[in-house]
């Protein structure tokens, strides 16, 4: 009899404590329902990318050195870098050069060990095609610069939350100038340089 | 006529058309699973039938128990046997078709003459209408409070007998030792029965 | 108490003063509140798909329909136009009959329940004796048009959601017919007019879900079982079953669906206001206000307004349950349907009878309090 008593009691608790819950969550979803929505309304605004930012790869033919380096360290052996000996110059002479950007996973391993930074990573991340073999792009495809989403007069360009002033959560209407929470690179370098001097002469 | 009367009348028509139509259809399709659903359309009508004789509360009663749950619980159950048997054509079927016609029209003709021929006491109270749901209720604890008891005892059984057969997980292949008596005890594989209600967790 | 206004006895006189015949008069007034109801009950298809789609929005810290019409409201009836002009396709191995009477058969008991929501005084379709028994008995007809849809298919997902849909309304129309049942005990009255009379003259004291506080919640979750709503929408559950009944359909037979299940939910939600939060009573009682003010209640004025704040207020009741449902959808994980019918079966059952033995214990103990 105490035992089924108590199996009572432990299972009404039970119950009590699955509707406190219940509630809680309740109050966390209604809580939700009073904050901003964080909608990007994307083809009329759009995020300024961070600078380290890995978009399309963009390729300067006149740099490439042929020296495939960037083949060695790509996880798939992805770019297709053709070549050929000039035996006058002595010298490996590039002919085409093309990534597959429907395989490519953009984790930055050619820009990273590109002995002459011919490879650099851009803010490009709009590569719908209607066709696969549309994303494998050739040395010129690859040589375009994407167009800057703050020079762009369709699109409102909206700051990541990392880059709002301290306490600002709402990237619309920001006042011009305003800068964000938290010291810049440079500032930082600036700060360090002096002091990296003093213990050079020391 | 009035308008009601009129009304009254074409809905009667519509109903028993309605009624028949979906009766026959229940007995004459081959398909089962129409058959159950023509079964719910017969309980329809007869509860559109008491609506007319204006029998709210029955009629209401109807659809909740046997649309809602009898013809529903048909249905599962037609939809839960997985059972597929070829159709093996019988020699002579035509007999039992007929001997069952014959029985039925005999039927018919038996309660066409017994309707036609009793003399029925023709009730000229007016019906209570919405008061139906009381006067139901005080029937059902004073004049016939022993079947009700009965039923709802009946009912209480049919629900431990169905507990029983669906706690029932293991029947073994071959029949148990007969010589030890089982007459009475459903083959089940022993368990504790404390931890029985937890076993869900 | 006062009676309020009277739509049809004013329509039927003044017809009738204008020459017609009582009974032409009569068969005159009939379609006009059903054809009303029925209008309304197609924009509150699109008030509650606008509302929750803003609500589900605003839970997500997203924007929601913005384009369609001022503010997006507009963006149900997009989408319904867009439903109507799909191409109507049945599979080719279903059973087209059954594949066309299933979702007419889902739709039709929801909207004919809809007769016996009251709005006001005289403001009902009809004032039935049985009452709310109708909605339960009519609520009870809906498995047989899912398991329709769900065998006519002929997918096995369909059938396990037709299978899934009936099984789950069965074993949820018990918890709600009996906490129902206790309202009625305490109203004496199947009546939808008598429950709400019943709690009126005290404003929000006398509401029912003071007196019922048990029952209101099992009311309430057993009524969102009822429509499939998100923590019991395991009939339709994507991740599982595609979904459910509704995989094979498109068009307006997809839409049928879900018209049935937003009316239900509307309905549902109606249906407690009137149960629980004293249908077209105001917070504060406006018999109350007039007399304290001194204002008769047969003033024609007082009696438009008294109207008025009536369907204003029941509505308002209703789309208050309704945001409720929509907040739970986000809040609440879908159950599994073991754990459904645990909750059905071993928590709700036996704590809805305990309820109404309560209710009737209480009912003899203080009948002032619990209706004599």
């Amino acid at each position: 009899m105490l035992n089924f008593l108590k199996q009572v009691g432990d299972y009404a608790r039970e119950s009590v404590q699955a509707a406190k819950y219940i509630g809680q969550g309740l109050s966390v979803t209604f809580d939700h329902m009073s904050r901003r929505p964080i909608t990007v309304q994307y083809p009329y605004e759009k995020l300024i990318l961070s600078e380290r930012y890995r978009g399309r790869i963009h390729f300067e033919f006149d740099k490439c050195i042929a020296c495939e380096v960037c083949v060695r360290v790509c996880p798939i052996n992805l770019p297709v870098v053709d070549w050929e000996f000039d035996k006058g110059t002595k010298k490996k002479e590039l002919k085409h050069y093309s990534i597959d950007f429907g395989v490519c996973i953009f984790c930055g391993n050619c820009v990273e060990y590109c002995p002459t930074n011919c490879l650099s990573m851009t803010e490009e991340y709009e590569l719908a095609a209607y066709d696969r073999h549309e994303l494998n792009y050739d040395s010129v495809a690859m040589g375009r610069l994407p167009y800057k989403v703050t020079q762009d007069p369709m699109v409102t360009p909206l700051r990541e939350l990392a880059y709002l002033p301290k306490g600002v959560m709402d990237p619309h209407d920001l006042p011009a100038g305003s800068r964000r929470a938290g010291k810049l690179p440079q500032e930082i370098l600036a700060e360090t340089q002096p002091r990296n001097g003093d213990t050079d002469q020391n | 006529m009035t308008l009601a009367e009129g009304v009254q009348l074409v809905s009667f028509g519509l109903l028993a058309a309605m009624m028949i139509g979906t009766a026959l259809g229940v007995v004459l399709l081959s398909n089962i699973v129409y058959s159950a659903f023509l079964l719910g359309g017969v309980f329809i009508s007869i509860a559109g039938l008491y609506l007319l004789l204006n029998a709210g509360f029955v009629a209401a009663a109807q659809v909740l128990v046997y649309v809602g749950a009898v013809n529903v619980l048909i249905l599962f159950g037609i939809m839960l046997v997985n059972k597929q048997e070829d159709f093996k054509v019988i020699p002579r079927a035509w007999i039992g078709k007929a001997a069952t016609g014959a029985v039925c029209v005999g039927l018919f003709a038996l309660l066409t003459t017994m309707v036609l021929g009793t003399p029925w006491a023709l009730s000229s109270a007016t019906p209570v209408g919405d008061g139906a749901t009381v006067l139901i209720g005080i029937h059902l604890f004073s004049d016939f409070l022993l079947p009700f008891e009965l039923a709802s005892v009946l009912l209480l059984m049919a629900l431990v007998g169905a507990i029983i057969l669906a706690r029932r997980e293991y029947i073994p292949d071959e029949p148990v030792e007969a010589s030890v008596s089982d007459a009475l005890t459903l083959p089940e594989r022993p368990r504790d029965l404390v931890s029985a209600g937890k076993s869900d967790n | 108490m006062s009676q309020g206004i009277d739509l049809q006895d004013s329509f039927i006189q003044l017809l009738v003063q204008l020459g017609l015949p009582t009974g032409l008069a009569k068969a005159l007034w009939l379609p006009l509140p059903m054809t009303l109801m029925l209008i309304s009950a197609t924009v509150s298809i699109f008030v509650t798909v606008w509302l929750e789609r803003k609500i589900s929005a605003a839970a997500q810290q997203r924007i929601g329909p913005e384009y369609a019409g001022p503010l997006g409201t507009l963006q149900a009836a997009a989408d319904g136009v867009k439903l109507l002009f799909k191409e109507d396709i049945v599979p080719a191995q279903a059973d087209s009959i059954l594949f066309t009477l299933g979702p007419a058969i889902v739709v039709i008991p929801v909207f004919f329940s809809l007769l016996i929501v009251p709005f006001g005084q005289h403001m009902v379709i009809t004032d039935l004796g049985i009452g709310i028994f109708l909605w339960i008995a009519m609520s009870s007809v809906t498995p047989i048009g899912l398991l329709m849809s769900g065998y006519s298919s002929n997918n096995k997902y369909s059938l396990l959601g037709g299978l899934r849909a009936a099984a789950q309304s069965i074993s949820y129309e018990i918890p709600l017919a009996l906490s129902v049942l206790a309202i009625v005990m305490m109203s004496n009255s199947l009546s939808t007019i008598d429950i709400v009379q019943q709690q009126s003259g005290y404003g929000i004291l006398g509401w029912n879900i003071w007196r019922q506080p048990v029952g209101f919640l099992i009311f309430w979750i057993a009524a969102l079982a009822e429509c499939e709503r998100l923590p019991f929408d395991l009939p339709e559950a994507e991740e599982e079953l595609v979904a459910g009944y509704q995989t094979e359909y498109t068009g307006m037979k997809f839409g049928l669906f879900y018209v049935g299940s937003y009316v239900n939910l509307v309905l549902s939600a109606l249906i407690f206001a009137i149960l629980y939060l004293g249908g077209w009573e105001s917070p504060i009682s406006v018999d109350w206000l007039a007399s304290i003010l001194g204002i008769s209640d047969t003033v024609p004025w007082l009696q438009v307004v008294t109207a008025s704040l009536g369907i204003m207020m029941t509505v308002l009741k209703a789309y208050l349950l309704v945001f409720l449902a929509v907040l739970l959808r986000w809040t609440v994980p879908r159950v599994r349907i073991d754990q459904l019918l645990d909750l059905g079966w071993k928590f709700l059952l036996p704590i809805a009878l305990v309820n109404l033995l309560l209710t009737a214990g209480l009912k003899i103990a203080f009948p002032f309090a619990f209706g004599g």
